[in-house]
């Protein structure tokens, strides 16, 4: 928006790309002619549509995924200079305006590269299902209302409930590694994706998934099963794999207090554990 | 879930964590004690030689309570923390916040404490106290204080320029390994919960850090300035002079292990009573 001393005509683009699961990784750079207000999405848009290099040779068009293009699904999650966050978010003026060379673009480091920066973030939802963020109705007797929520605890809850399960909050932890298994020939996708949740078992479960842990535990209904969710956090790979760097609530775009979750799942933690010693 | 069954250190992972974290609380009160012990020496051999007299009047029990409260929970915190550090994925260059850093800093001093307390301890105390051991231990520099010549020996260990670097860093290292440890503490036990609480506790902390620095290198500091010259002399007479009243007050036994050898040691040697324990401590007072 800002017009910056000399007018610009092109930027370059450089993208680490990846053909498919498992193969070697290259960086490509494209140039873009230049124009007010482009996000990553659009320029993703006009790699797709030359499918040109900067130096003109011709290769495959760069594949990303996106959906809502307004910061609230998640799916566009990349690393953008260094730092996870949504492109449809990333303004390219600004991008420029911090570094004036040109934008670098990676898939999220931590999950699966399905191809360029398309990445597999099925752990995060395995994640959500070891702790069962979700309230447990399996009935439909009508039950009359809930009972009332006082305003606090709504105040409270309601920032929890706007994670989108982006990743940008276990992408940006020092604790978090990735867990990548192969897919074998001719194997079928069950098996596969098998294998994978059993290597993910005992890895960490990450902010977003502590802090859903919270959301539901505080829930009238869904409190109902917090000693469950509890044991899920204690067990390997749960919240004692934190090691408070707290880059989780830096890079969370929703900015949920994701390190005050952490926290209060510390403190739940430490009373379920002393509780479960004596009430034997 | 899986066919196989997860190991121990898998199963109990939660409850090894809690454990370091307490552990480490625990030898950080400690290290506080002792630094300020140490810094005693500021008011002159005679005060720290008092202090030290102190803590191995504590008699028998004394290797009882070393072990208990210092060599295993640093042990186990030092192997645990060494096993945690192993697993980080440090990305301070992409994400350069000031926690991220104190995340990265607290691995890297906990490293350098690793090997600095096994080099200290071996280097005043020696490990262990058998005969056949220190006789190995001595000659390589290892088992240089000694408690009943605490000022002197411990200034004369420090003459070297670079020990003394390595402790100076081993002080600072400890100081901000401890207190950024009660900050993170504080989050993993969930005595400090918001971000405003969190920031208050890390003031504290940092303050607590930048105390406990001062205090450990002001000792290492008054501790070499009694190693040399006419203040050694000085020291070693009181030292001499405190030991010759005690001995024949009772209040301590004669020992030739917790004495300096080289200094007129007359009633010391002969005196030796026969006393059972094998392993004397110096570690609360060097």
């Amino acid at each position: 928006m800002t017009a910056t001393a000399p007018k610009r005509e092109s930027f370059d683009v450089r993208i680490l790309r990846q053909s498919g699961p498992g193969e070697e990784s290259r960086w490509e750079t494209f140039r873009i002619p230049y124009e007010p207000n482009l996000n990553v999405i659009s320029v993703l848009q006009k790699i797709a549509a030359t499918a040109r290099t900067a130096e003109g040779t011709a290769t495959t068009p760069v594949a990303w995924d996106c959906n809502c293009l307004e910061e609230v699904c998640g799916a566009c999650t990349m690393v953008i200079n260094g730092r996870v966050r949504q492109s449809c978010s990333a303004l390219v003026d600004k991008l420029l305006a911090e570094s004036p060379g040109e934008i670098e673009l990676q898939p999220m480091s931590k999950f699966p590269v399905v191809r360029d920066l398309v990445v597999d973030r099925s752990r995060m939802f395995r994640a959500l299902e070891r702790v069962q963020a979700w309230v447990p109705v399996d009935d439909y007797y009508d039950r009359g209302g809930g009972p009332n929520v006082p305003q606090e605890l709504q105040e409270q809850r309601y920032p929890l409930s706007e994670c989108m399960t982006c990743g940008c909050c276990v992408e940006a932890c020092p604790q978090y590694g990735k867990v990548e298994v192969h897919r074998r020939p001719n194997e079928s996708q069950e098996s596969y994706e098998q294998r994978q949740a059993e290597a993910e078992e005992g890895q960490f479960l990450g902010a977003a998934a502590i802090s859903q842990t919270m959301l539901f535990n505080d829930h009238a209904t869904g409190g109902m099963i917090a000693a469950e969710r509890l044991d899920a956090l204690t067990a390997s790979g749960g919240i004692q794999e934190c090691g408070n760097a707290q880059n989780c609530v830096a890079v969370c775009p929703k900015e949920i207090p994701l390190t005050t979750s952490i926290a209060r799942a510390g403190r739940k933690t430490t009373w379920h554990m002393i509780k479960k010693w004596f009430d034997r | 879930m899986a066919a196989t069954e997860p190991s121990f250190f898998v199963r109990h992972e939660f409850l090894i964590r809690r454990l370091h974290s307490l552990t480490g609380i625990v030898f950080g009160a400690y290290v506080c004690v002792h630094l300020l012990t140490n810094a005693s020496i500021l008011a002159g051999s005679e005060a720290f030689q008092n202090n030290v007299y102190r803590i191995h009047g504590i008699g028998a029990i004394l290797p009882v309570i070393e072990w208990v409260f210092i060599f295993l929970p640093i042990l186990f915190h030092a192997f645990v923390g060494i096993a945690i550090t192993a697993g980080m994925i440090p990305n301070n260059q992409n994400y350069p916040y000031g926690a991220n850093w104190r995340y990265t800093v607290q691995r890297i001093t906990g490293l350098y404490l690793f090997f600095f307390v096994f080099y200290h301890v071996f280097h005043m105390h020696g490990w262990f106290h058998f005969d056949w051991w220190l006789k190995i231990a001595e000659p390589w520099g290892g088992a240089q204080f000694k408690p009943y010549n605490a000022a002197s020996t411990a200034g004369l260990a420090l003459q070297n320029t670079l020990v003394a670097f390595l402790y100076a860093l081993g002080v600072l290292a400890a100081a901000f390994h401890f207190f950024n440890g009660i900050w993170t503490a504080g989050i993993t036990w969930g005595i400090w919960t918001r971000p405003l609480a969190q920031s208050r506790a890390l003031n504290v902390c940092l303050a607590g850090s930048v105390v406990l620095g001062c205090i450990g290198l002001s000792a290492i500091w008054g501790a070499r300035q009694v190693g040399r010259g006419e203040a050694l002399e000085a020291a070693r007479a009181t030292e001499d002079r405190m030991y010759d009243f005690r001995v024949e007050a009772g209040l301590v036994q004669a020992d030739s292990h917790k004495r300096s050898e080289d200094e007129e040691s007359g009633s010391g040697e002969i005196a030796a009573t026969p006393v059972v324990e094998t392993r004397r401590s110096s570690d609360s007072g060097e």
